[in-house]
């Protein structure tokens, strides 16, 4: 009886010196582990099919969905590295993969505090910097993102690619064509696809990003789709 | 984000099945390691209503070459795959004296610590004299080898299961476990919830060990003579609560409810057939 309680003593110690340097270590702002992000991110890295047409990105997501703000950025903390990773209008950053900062144990922290945050990896289609996608390299690459997909999740192994979204910035107009090939008996004029509003990403709070969705349907594999500003990111959907 | 992360270093009498933790993808040359202490109420043997407290080493380390130790165990992953774990695992079975079962090591888990219910009896107030083993031979610590095999239904459930052989007074008891586990993950959040259930099933040698009573240990003893054939021995639910107070510090803790079944269950030794296992611990990521 002695014996337990001297043991349950010891354990409030150690709580107690715990506490106080838990409390010395506690950052400005809320963190998330380098090595829980790591274990995350690194899939995409290791995994051995086709991905020539994707990118893989770390998102922040705020738990209370109030959003980031502008100017949110990432840091990455550690005894030696710190590492400063400045966040798109979608909250993404490239997440780097460092072995210093993986044997520091560093922590991400965000610059918004009393702001809890969520960390998610996003694999998107990588953007065109002539704007223009042949369909069938569309088709390509959300093949490619739903490989992935499957790779990482066992339970997606039935899903298909329907199409792709792109998101556009609230700051700039949105707009997407198709162009149809030539050469036909008759040319067809472009198709503005309509533009609607939504989320990025299946989840996300903010649903008021110009989206355009097209799906690849019955579309020929010679129709180009052509967009007029800079998509933030082109997702693959998957049904 | 997914599955990924479990600590679990705990592990204590109740907890005799192995503990793999998720594949843990890292640069070459890393490694992930929990080092800590905490403390545990469990019953001092399987089946007992008797409970003792102690303290509860925690450790878990895993290398980027797939290398593990959790708790009472040891394996190597030998696939990276993010679906499919296999890989051949060592365990330590704790052994047991007249006065319970012998002392245990825990991880952190793979996904998680537990809530800490309430624990049904007042810890060590009951009088001890006639429960004790006094009179039944002495069981060593054992070491086991065998394999694991783990597949993740999605990230966040996975199916595991794992076969031991080398437990009991001939090391020629063999145990399978089979189990399914919710990992709890979620960046961002400091605390992570997991749970898992699972049963075990063990052979005649393994059971007569550790539940059945011979003439000899009878004629010595309270109990009467006993044969334990094999059969499902056990089924089990338990969850696990991590709390990061830190990058480096986290409080774990775990719940484990564990019930005996078949011919553990009809054992002498055996006084109530569910029993409940409580700790907690601090521990220090490296």
């Amino acid at each position: 009886m002695r014996a337990s309680r001297q043991l349950i003593a010891a354990v409030a110690w150690l709580a107690a010196v715990v506490s106080t340097g838990a409390q010395a270590q506690a950052q400005a702002g809320e963190w998330v582990s380098y090595r829980d992000a790591y274990r995350a991110m690194v899939q995409f890295e290791k995994y051995g099919g086709p991905k020539n047409l994707l990118q893989s990105q770390l998102q922040v997501q705020s738990r209370d969905h109030a959003g980031l703000g502008e100017g949110a950025q990432l840091t990455l903390t550690g005894k030696t590295t710190q590492l400063n990773l400045p966040l798109d209008a979608l909250g993404r950053t490239v997440f780097p993969l460092q072995k210093a900062a993986y044997d520091e144990n560093a922590a991400l922290v965000l610059n918004r505090k009393g702001v809890p945050f969520v960390l998610r990896p996003q694999v998107t289609i990588a953007p065109r910097a002539d704007g223009q996608y042949d369909a069938a390299d569309l088709r390509t690459a959300c093949a490619q993102a739903l490989g992935f997909v499957r790779y990482v999740d066992a339970s997606q192994r039935a899903r298909q690619c329907a199409g792709v979204r792109f998101v556009f910035s609230k700051k700039e107009t949105a707009g997407v064509r198709l162009r149809h090939p030539e050469g036909g008996e008759q040319r067809l004029p472009e198709q503005a696809l309509p533009v609607t509003s939504g989320a990025a990403f299946t989840g996300d709070p903010d649903e008021g990003f110009p989206i355009v969705t097209w799906r690849f349907g019955t579309a020929p594999g010679r129709v180009q789709v052509v967009t007029y500003n800079a998509p933030l990111a082109i997702v693959p959907i998957f049904e | 984000m997914n599955k990924l992360l479990f600590l679990a270093l705990s592990a204590a009498c109740g907890m005799t099945w192995a503990q793999t933790p998720a594949t843990n993808p890292m640069p070459d040359g890393s490694r992930d390691m929990y080092v800590g202490l905490g403390v545990q109420s469990a019953p001092r043997w399987d089946g007992t209503g008797s409970r003792k407290v102690s303290a509860l080493p925690v450790l878990q380390v895993q290398w980027s070459n797939g290398l593990f130790i959790s708790g009472m165990s040891a394996g190597m992953h030998l696939t990276d795959s993010p679906t499919f774990e296999y890989g051949p695992l060592v365990a330590v079975q704790p052994g047991r004296d007249r006065s319970g079962t012998g002392q245990v090591f825990d991880g952190v888990g793979s996904a998680g610590t537990t809530l800490i219910g309430p624990v049904p009896e007042p810890i060590d107030k009951r009088n001890l004299r006639g429960t004790g083993l006094d009179g039944m031979n002495k069981i060593g610590a054992r070491l086991q080898g065998g394999v694991f095999a783990n597949y993740y239904l999605t990230p966040q459930w996975r199916l595991t299961s794992s076969v031991l052989y080398g437990a009991g007074n001939d090391h020629d008891g063999a145990r399978l476990d089979l189990g399914v586990q919710r990992l709890a993950f979620e960046l961002g959040s400091q605390h992570r919830v997991s749970v898992s259930a699972g049963v075990s099933i063990v052979n005649r040698n393994y059971n007569q060990t550790y539940f059945g009573v011979s003439l000899e240990e009878a004629a010595h003893s309270r109990f009467s003579w006993y044969e334990a054939g094999g059969g499902l021995q056990e089924a089990h639910v338990g969850v696990r609560w991590n709390w990061a107070l830190s990058p480096s510090w986290m409080l774990t803790s775990n719940l484990q409810a564990k019930g005996l079944l078949g011919n553990a269950a009809k054992s002498p030794l055996v006084e109530r057939s569910t029993n409940l296992t409580v700790s907690t611990a601090f521990a220090y990521r490296f």
